[in-house]
């Protein structure tokens, strides 16, 4: 019997909202609102309340996918990763680090918003980096 | 937002215009029930009757696009009647005589023409507002995805200078942030023209000093925004695109044109938790993990800095987008070597003067608010307290503008977009999780029952939806939640993508596509 | 009182009653619930008295569910107060827990929060530490009784109002343990509105609620709307009284009325 919880913030709008989530061998069972959280003293919303379901939704993508002859077939990381990152080179050897375009996510940590923004900037030395801030 | 959400709750008048708070944002509203039950007046201007026009000691439905006209006649009233604040007028701002000017013209009487809300509801809205002892603006979407978004925004900062109700608790002008991090990404420098903490690209001081700190050269060039990167895929100027966590084909507007640039990308990356209709287009897909399975922080509408903490392992094979970042880098040359988010906290910090003093230990118990500028900075409740960035706060005199697009005989309904309660942005966190589903499965059309009258049309009837741009078909709802001549779409349901329709026209200076306005024509579908 | 917790717990972790403890803990800078396994743990136990005594409850008994549902054949332990303790109880009854696999450590509330709650027995029968206080009338009740019909129903018409439908008064009310839940129904109430159908929607989880809420005011506190739910079902509670002498939780093995009269028990 390995019961957990683990304390967060909400993955959906603004708010900001702190929950545990409540984890049973490994599966995320319930989320529960903190109580003493500065934002949403212990209440949420309905998305909010249901946070964990999507997380373990078998619709999730569970392995690297690559095109090919027109379809997907998985494929393994080091092969998705050479793909990616051999194709983007040959893109900015060719046609330089402007023709490369970079779509943050608002859904992403602060970290991860942080380190692709410096992959845009610093690994292809363009400031085309942009997120949905305005859709 | 200038203010947090907590001090809403103690403000004495709350302006509510262009957000449904109550569905977007609902632990933001909560507070302003909690205002209204501590006897705040509350104004709310929504074109539709949202759940929050009920509780409203008024409540007004302006017409698309004419927030500008409503903004000016509120401040015109106001400067008639003197209940300006005087005092902060000439201590803290400039240009103040220039809006004043300006709002002479439009009285009441115009502006009731241009908004079709009445003219006794304008003067009520000023009195409220204008004498409130503490007045908070809460905007959203509904402001600023126009193509006079620009000019939205800086008429509430208008009005909240002419009224003293910014730099103090419980006023200010916030804007309810959509995204859980689109502040956070926004201060990471996920913008083509800022480095983290809006350090701008094109200055030389912040080149070198990024260049120093991250050991290679950088561009000085503002780089391209999400509708001129979709622009340069199609005139074939941008070769590859990398999405991280975005699904433009629903997002966006006019998801025909969406769909060209997308499939015209020499290399489309999409790394996403689902299988989104972007990753459809994709040349690779990559599985990232979700919230649940990482560590991290996320920066709320309040600009607070909170942890995100890992739940359980990664999902199958997916991993941490902060990994799969760095295992790209290091294959493209430029090497990144972070052991943990926390080591990549200590960078933030070090590069973004707003974040300097904020460290995973000092987030524990409820976080921090920047800027806090050193460790021993307890964060910052609301801004521009004693003065603005700028130093003195700039009015702006501002001239109505109409919506990009207007309806006509062929297209003669006006339709605006939006959330509701149980959806989010694209659907694909919500239409994956089972209770949220089986309470809205589908996409709908609100029609005013007048309206569906004349046209046939009755409840859950399958209508046809088209545009200047495209063409859907979805079930109708009929509500007076919207009046004659105006419907409405949540954009959340790629089977009546709602963005099929939208207008891409954008504001000149933000680049927001105005999708809260454009013009349809509704059918009963065959 | 938290030091008698701790020693409890910890004589049943040692003698090995327990496979595990169901409690508070302090941690990250919040009270949270937490399975206490070890003697080390015990020193970030706290009682959910946080700023005001009882501002960090949780439904300890819904996480009790949750765990026997998966591990029948193991005893736990769990914190409860005099609310808490009646839920057991109930619980029981509805055969959502086996009396037998749970050993419950109690608290009683102080006075402030016994007043706060308007709790008519604020203690548990047995507790570690502490003394009991008087209980407390419904004075909120009598407040709305007090006004006239008319008022009565604009009074809670304006607070449904507000209502997001969160679902958040039954996700963490721990005696809402039923598969199916009424309130989803789109024959009985129409989904994808807010606020949700007025008065159906409250009314049917109020109608519910009867000789099953024991009173802990966990929904109450759970509202984004700040909806005086626990007013509700206090008053609804208080018909069942009349009706048919029977309070949830206050007589151990003694079922609902409802309970009998549906003969179906958990749907």
């Amino acid at each position: 019997m390995d019961y957990r919880t683990a304390l967060t913030t909400c993955t959906y709008c603004g708010c900001g909202c702190n929950f545990y989530l409540e984890v049973l061998d490994g599966q995320i069972i319930d989320t529960i609102p903190c109580k003493t959280s500065p934002v949403n003293e212990g209440k949420l919303c309905v998305k909010g309340w249901n946070v964990h379901e999507f997380v373990q939704s078998p619709n999730r993508l569970t392995r690297p996918l690559l095109r090919k002859n027109g379809a997907f077939e998985e494929a393994s990381w080091d092969e998705a990763l050479d793909f990616t990152a051999s194709k983007l080179r040959e893109i900015k050897d060719n046609c330089g680090g402007n023709s490369v375009g970079f779509l943050s996510s608002a859904k992403a940590t602060n970290e991860e918003n942080y380190l692709f923004q410096k992959l845009a900037r610093a690994a292809l030395g363009t400031n085309n980096i942009d997120h949905c801030a305005r859709l | 937002m200038t203010n947090s959400v907590a001090e809403l709750e103690n403000s004495a008048c709350i302006f509510v215009i262009g957000s449904n708070t109550t569905s977007s944002h609902p632990l933001v509203a909560t507070r302003i029930f909690r205002a209204k039950q501590k006897g705040a007046k509350l104004i709310v201007a929504d074109p539709r009757k949202i759940q929050l026009a009920l509780m409203a000691d008024t409540y007004v439905r302006q017409n698309l696009g004419t927030d500008v006209a409503l903004i000016n006649g509120i401040m015109h009233v106001i400067l008639d009647r003197g209940w300006q604040d005087q005092g902060f007028i000439e201590e803290r701002t400039e240009g103040f005589e220039t809006v004043k000017e300006k709002v002479r013209s439009y009285t009441p009487e115009k502006v009731s023409g241009i908004t079709g809300i009445p003219e006794e509801d304008i003067v009520k809205i000023a009195e409220d507002f204008g004498t409130a002892q503490t007045a908070s603006i809460v905007y959203c979407m509904g402001i600023t995805q126009h193509v006079t978004g620009v000019d939205n925004v800086k008429s509430l900062a208008n009005l909240a200078m002419l009224t003293g109700n910014v730099g103090k608790e419980s006023t200010g002008v916030n804007p309810l942030r959509g995204q859980n991090n689109v502040q956070g990404a926004c201060d990471m420098g996920g913008l083509p023209n800022v480095y983290p903490g809006y350090q701008a690209v094109n200055m030389l001081d912040n080149q070198k000093k990024f260049e120093s700190i991250w050991g290679t050269d950088l561009s000085d060039q503002v780089g391209r925004t999400v509708s001129d990167m979709l622009g340069g895929l199609s005139d074939g100027s941008l070769k590859a695109l990398y999405v991280m966590g975005e699904n433009p084909m629903l997002s966006d507007p006019d998801t025909a044109h969406v769909e060209k640039a997308l499939k015209a990308a020499e290399l489309l990356v999409v790394q996403d938790i689902f299988f989104t209709p972007t990753a459809e287009l994709a040349h690779v897909v990559l599985p990232g993990s979700s919230f649940a399975e990482k560590d991290g922080t996320f920066t709320n509408t309040e600009r607070r800095v909170m942890r995100v903490r890992k739940a359980i392992e990664p999902v199958g094979d997916s991993r941490p987008d902060w990994q799969i970042i760095q295992e790209i880098s290091n294959r493209l040359g430029y090497s990144m070597d972070y052991d943990s988010p926390e080591a990549i906290l200590k960078e933030i910090a070090e590069v973004t003067p707003s974040y300097s003093g904020i460290t995973y230990e000092r987030l524990e118990g409820e976080g921090l608010q920047w800027p806090c500028p050193d460790e021993g900075h307890p964060g910052t409740k609301f801004l521009h307290k004693d003065a603005f960035a700028r130093g003195k706060g700039l009015f702006h005199a501002i001239d109505f503008k109409p919506p990009a697009e207007s309806v006509d005989a062929n297209y003669p309904f006006w339709l605006t977009t939006g959330r509701i309660h149980v959806h989010y942005h694209t659907g694909t966190m919500t239409r994956n999780s089972p209770t949220l589903h089986s309470e809205v499965p589908e996409g709908s059309l609100e029609i005013n029952p007048g309206d569906a009258g004349q046209l046939g049309i009755r409840e859950g009837d399958e209508v046809e939806v088209s545009s200047r741009r495209g063409k859907i078909r979805t079930k109708t709802v009929l509500t007076e939640r919207v009046k004659e001549g105006l419907v409405f779409m949540p954009f959340h349901f790629v089977e009546s993508n709602a963005n099929a329709l939208t207008n891409p026209a954008l504001d000149p200076i933000a680049k927001i596509p105005e999708l809260k306005v454009c013009a349809v024509r509704v059918e009963k579908a065959a | 009182m938290i030091d008698e917790v701790k020693k409890r717990v910890k004589e049943l972790l040692d003698s090995g009653e327990i496979k595990g403890f169901l409690g508070l803990r302090d941690m990250h800078g919040h009270v949270g619930p937490h399975l206490f396994h070890e003697e080390s743990d015990l020193e970030t136990m706290v009682l959910g008295d946080g700023k005001r005594p009882g501002d960090s409850r949780y439904p300890l008994n819904k996480q009790l569910i949750h765990l026997a549902r998966c591990y029948p054949d193991d005893t736990m332990g769990v914190l409860v107060r005099g609310c808490d303790e009646r839920g057991l109880k109930t619980l029981a009854t509805w055969n959502q827990i086996n009396s037998g696999k749970v050993i419950s450590v109690g608290i009683p509330c102080p006075q402030e929060l016994a007043r706060a709650c308007e709790c008519l027995r604020p203690y548990p029968d047995d507790f570690v530490g502490g003394e009991k206080v008087e209980g407390c009338a419904h004075g909120s009740v009598r407040q709305v009784d007090d006004m006239d019909l008319a008022a009565r129903f604009d009074h809670w018409m304006k607070e449904f109002e507000k209502c997001i439908k969160c679902y958040g008064c039954r996700d963490i009310c721990p005696m809402c343990f039923c598969k199916e839940c009424s309130l989803e129904s789109n024959e009985l109430i129409r989904t994808g509105e807010i606020p949700p159908e007025m008065p159906v929607f409250h009314l049917t989880r109020a109608v519910h609620m009867a000789g099953r809420c024991i009173d802990c005011g966990l929904c109450n506190e759970a509202c984004p709307a700040d909806i005086p739910l626990r007013t509700l079902y206090k008053k609804v509670a208080d018909i069942i009284d009349e009706e048919f002498h029977y309070r949830p939780g206050y007589v151990a093995d003694q079922k609902s009325p409802l309970n009998i009269l549906s003969h179906t028990g958990a749907e």
